[in-house]
């Protein structure tokens, strides 16, 4: 009998193909930038090192029984917050910021895997049994979820991570189906708090609005004044938290709110990316070429600012190619959520869209001047092993839902 | 609500929106900079980069122990070359104002090829003022040239020190690799001596200054009104335990001699005198070191390069007669009533064994005083190997002392393993123990562990290990930070020492080997030694403290190819110890002795 073999079938090549491309324009990126580097030169053979080891473990999760993952899922989240607790404690210093766990020459960021056991736990959760996601106290635990590693991650403080979990969140309860009026009873204190923070009109102006848009909810008055204290309540809260805090802890919300909290002014590095991207024109000065990225004027290009060495040495045309990639990825990640065989699958692949869609915003926002600096890597090209790996460990979960899909329906 | 809106098709046209939407602007912000404002972006990428600068720390300076300088830094002219922007047609020109062979700036470029195109190169260091002027008046001709002012090493204050100080060097290209968030291509970093000890301390922090330059890297200004800036702090001055005059006084009486003098302030291990003849002259080194220079230096049969006072090891002759005095009297083998007698020479098996005289009846203190060597073939044989080399690993021979300073030499003390190695288990005479007594034999000592002897003796048996760092000051609060000497103990009884000691007192004072350096005013305790040279001359050895008292320094000389050590040596450690504990004017001019040490004619004469 023969066998008829799709390879398709089994196998992705959407997703895969488009993230083995970015891998390799990553590494050449990373060659170009840190090869006449002094400090840098080795970067280069330890991301092809990275790269070869993610491939490795894609294949590995793509393998595996797909009932694994929810097996994992508990223990692997409770181990996150028990390393984003003890990276807290004895983690390494980078830049400002206490978000290094090392052994030896062995390093990692427990932030990146957090993403991981946060996605899965979150799905876990809000497909268990008979969730109704427009219950206050299922929303109240998915929100507990996903803030416990915000919360840890803020204290390092890595800011963009932390923003990147809320999304990751946010997207999750979102595409559980809560309601509108729920979206906004999730929304709302955060906003209030963080508006809160630029003095007492800001809030009390914020709170009038919190009370407007409540008039046109027109739910029954219980309702409404539960989630205006709970508006008042969170900015208290936080108000509180914010005096106890130490000195030291203070100036880091502070210079959360200070767009130009980095050394040399976040304002050098924007403008040096602008620079290398726009000389970059049409088709780019050429590999090795852009004087940008060979004279150095962006710091540790080759992690955040990795973008503009693309922008500068390859061009407008590879520049969008770049983008469109991704955008293959995330439409691709989109239909995928669709055609999975349950809602725990769906949410899973959901949860990797808005994580690589977060960092991919952030990152391209900051490169092309869109929006303020704040430091992300942009996936599967920045340098660094923590975050390559973990995106390839989504990315062969994603897969082996693919490779699942038809079992059991 | 109802479970139907679960990743409904409008949920997901909406993330759908999200995505495309953010897609669609950041390209038209591509298209927006990258084609239609690509003009603006190139000139201002070209004209207005910033570019930082950064500028060398100056080095600490050292310190003697009263607070004189010995070691300082001065400002020099340093010429470089950016591949970038250099032509390579130019480098005749400036090879004929520098007065170098044609083709140095070529090898120095070849050299450093590894590196990025964009950083300069130091082509010259120290250039005098005229080149400069030169190149101000032509700057514009000579693109990618340039130069800076930088501090150099300044050792004009008087002593060479040369072996102790050591010198920096540009950091090798393995070494950056290792150390590279340090130090960058082209910074000095400590090579050997105290410069590579306390490299940490010595180095400071390097400057930054942000500025902004165009395509030719032209400085155009500075970015932001420098408020990025951040100045140069100096390295950590370091006090040292060295005594400027006592060091003067040793360099001075070495100009034309071979060899080598440690003087140790026996309660604390801090060094007081340092020195090991030949020297070199270390300005040789503070700029780029010329291949003639090194050439010199390296096939020269004296050996300035090489540091005698910590490195050679030498036979120790009769100073090391203490050693088993120590090791009878500790172990109770004899006492001061014990009396062998001397009637020119000891016969032990086919072999007679020969003193200087005949010297009758001889007990512990004539011994020593005396330098009777009879006394001594017979006692070896009383103590036997395994005792003998106990005690001499006791008062520190055998392994190194462990100075501050990372050249040195363990030197040798034979034990029962080391003869059963050599020759085979138990298949050696007892008759190698006889030269051992007298300090001849396999047996060979560097002047600084015959100098830490010497204070063990003078300070009955507690001292701490020879070092040249007293403290240092910190840059940024001023504050002095005392290092905390390390005590150890030799683990021999007062006793002991007491009638050792007070034997040496008579090799000066009494009818001694050395009463010719007797001084109505101080005492002196010391013990000559004649060590054999199978490749010449004998070297005179004296090793001695002061005051007999309250000894304050404890020294070892060691004049290579000189006889006798009372002859020799002796006067040597004498004025040495005078000029540290008397405070003598010393009245010696640099020049007249740095000259002699370019050639050491003399020396050579001799051999």
């Amino acid at each position: 009998m023969k066998i008829e073999y799709k390879l398709n079938d089994k196998f992705d090549l959407m997703i895969f193909i488009p993230a083995f491309i970015l891998i390799a324009v990553g590494l050449a990126a990373i060659y170009s930038s840190t090869v006449n580097h002094p400090t840098a030169s080795g970067n280069f053979l330890k991301q092809v090192f990275f790269a070869s080891v993610s491939l490795i473990i894609f294949f590995i999760i793509y393998s595996l029984p797909q009932q694994t993952f929810k097996k994992f899922t508990i223990p692997f989240y409770a181990s996150s917050i028990f390393l984003l607790i003890i990276v807290l404690v004895i983690g390494k210093s980078v830049y400002g910021s206490k978000s290094w766990l090392d052994f030896g020459p062995i390093g990692f960021q427990p932030s990146e895997f957090a993403k991981i056991g946060t996605i899965l736990a979150l799905s876990y959760w809000l497909t268990y049994k008979d969730r109704d996601i427009n219950n206050i106290k299922d929303i109240g635990i998915a929100l507990m979820i996903g803030f416990v590693p915000v919360i840890l991650i803020l204290l390092e403080p890595d800011t963009g991570t932390a923003i990147v979990f809320a999304i990751i969140t946010l997207s999750l309860i979102y595409w559980s189906g809560i309601s509108l009026f729920g979206l906004f009873v999730v929304l709302s204190p955060g906003i209030v708090t963080f508006v809160s923070l630029f003095g007492t009109y800001a809030f009390i102006l914020a709170l009038a609005g919190v009370i407007i848009a409540l008039f046109l909810f027109k739910r029954d008055i219980f309702n409404s004044i539960i989630v205006f204290v709970m508006n008042l309540g969170a900015s208290f809260f936080f108000d509180y938290i914010y005096k106890i805090l130490k000195p030291h802890q203070q100036k880091r919300i502070a210079a959360f709110l200070d767009p130009s909290a980095d050394p040399l002014g976040s304002g050098y590095n924007a403008l040096q990316a602008k620079l290398a991207i726009g000389s970059g024109g049409l088709l780019g000065k050429g590999f090795m070429q852009g004087n940008q990225t060979q004279l150095r004027f962006i710091p540790e290009q080759w992690t955040d600012f990795i973008y503009c060495v693309i922008g500068e040495e390859f061009g407008f045309i590879g520049s969008v190619i770049v983008l469109t990639l991704f955008l293959i990825i995330f439409i691709r990640l989109l239909k995928l959520s669709s055609i999975a065989k349950d809602k725990f699958s769906s949410l899973v692949i959901i949860g990797f869209l808005s994580l690589l869609f977060s960092h991919f915003a952030i990152n391209i926002g900051m490169n092309l001047g869109l929006t303020p600096v704040i430091g992300l890597p942009l996936p599967f090209l920045s340098y660094g092993g923590s975050s390559l790996i973990s995106n390839m460990i989504l990315l062969g979960i994603v897969s082996n839902i693919y490779r699942n899909r038809k079992l059991h329906t | 609500m109802n479970d139907s809106s679960f990743g409904s098709s409008l949920r997901a046209k909406i993330f759908f929106v999200i995505i495309v939407g953010f897609f669609s602007i950041s390209v038209l912000q591509l298209f927006n900079m990258q084609i239609l404002q690509e003009k603006t972006y190139t000139t201002k990428a070209n004209e207005n980069s910033v570019k930082p600068i950064y500028q060398i720390a100056p080095r600490g300076v050292f310190y003697d122990r009263n607070h004189n300088i010995l070691v300082g830094n001065k400002p020099t002219f340093t010429l470089r070359i950016t591949p970038a922007a250099y032509d390579k047609k130019l480098s005749p020109y400036i090879e004929t104002i520098l007065g170098v062979k044609p083709g140095y700036i070529d090898r120095i470029l070849k050299q450093t090829q590894q590196y990025s195109r964009y950083i300069p190169r130091r082509i010259a260091k120290d250039v005098p003022f005229n080149v400069i002027a030169w190149y101000e008046e032509n700057a514009s001709k000579l693109p990618g040239v340039d130069y800076v002012i930088e501090t150099q090493r300044d050792y004009s204050f008087g002593v060479i020190g040369a072996h102790m100080f050591g010198y920096t060097k540009e950091i090798p290209a393995e070494l950056l690799q290792k150390k590279k968030n340090e130090y960058m291509m082209g910074d000095e970093i400590g090579f050997n001596g105290i410069e590579k000890t306390y490299e940490d301390f010595l180095r400071g922090e390097k400057g930054i200054q942000y500025v902004l330059v165009d395509s030719r890297q032209k400085i155009i200004g500075s970015y932001k009104d420098g408020k990025h800036d951040k100045t140069a702090i100096k390295g950590y001055d370091l006090i040292l335990s060295i005594d400027k005059d006592a060091q003067m006084i040793a360099e001075s009486l070495f100009v034309d001699k071979r060899g080598a003098v440690v003087a140790i302030e026996p309660s604390t291990g801090e060094i007081l005198a340092f020195l090991s003849s030949p020297q070199y002259d270390l300005s040789d080194f503070a700029s780029v070191t010329s291949n003639e220079v090194w050439k010199k230096l390296n096939s020269d049969e004296n050996r300035p390069l090489f540091n005698r006072a910590t490195m050679s090891i030498y036979s120790p002759g009769s100073t090391f007669k203490m050693v088993s005095a120590l090791a009878a009297l500790e172990e109770g083998i004899i006492d001061t009533n014990y009396r062998t007698y001397c009637g020119g020479g000891f016969q032990y098996g086919d072999r007679f064994f020969k003193c200087l005289h005949v010297h009758g009846a001889v007990d512990i203190i004539t011994s020593i005083e005396k330098s009777c060597n009879t006394f001594y073939y017979q006692l070896a044989l009383k103590i036997g190997i395994d005792k003998w080399s106990e005690y001499a690993k006791k008062l520190g021979f055998g392994k190194k002392t462990g100075v501050d300073i990372s050249e040195e030499s363990p030197g040798i003390v034979p034990t029962r393993e080391y003869y059963d190695k050599v020759f085979g288990k138990d298949r050696w005479r007892k008759g190698i123990l006889v030269s051992l007594g007298i300090g001849q034999g396999e047996l060979s000592v560097t002047p600084i562990q015959l100098a830490q002897y010497a204070a063990l003796i003078a300070n009955y048996g507690k001292t701490a290990k020879p070092h040249f760092l007293k403290g240092y000051i910190e840059t940024k609060t001023g504050k002095y930070v005392e290092i905390k000497p390390k005590y150890f103990d030799a683990g021999i009884s007062k006793r002991s020492f007491e009638i050792v000691r007070r034997a040496m007192y008579r090799v000066v004072n009494g009818a001694g080997t050395a009463t010719n350096i007797r001084m109505p005013d101080l005492e002196i305790a010391g013990k000559t030694g004649t060590a054999q040279n199978p490749h010449g001359k004998d070297h005179a050895i004296f090793i001695g403290f002061a005051p007999y008292k309250n000894p304050k320094i404890a020294i070892a000389v060691i004049v290579e190819n000189a006889g006798f050590g009372s002859v020799n040596a002796a006067p040597i450690a004498r004025d040495i110890i005078k000029a540290y504990l008397k405070k003598d004017k010393v009245k010696i001019e640099k020049p007249a002795y740095l000259s002699e040490l370019v050639n050491l004619k003399k020396i050579k004469n001799e051999n």
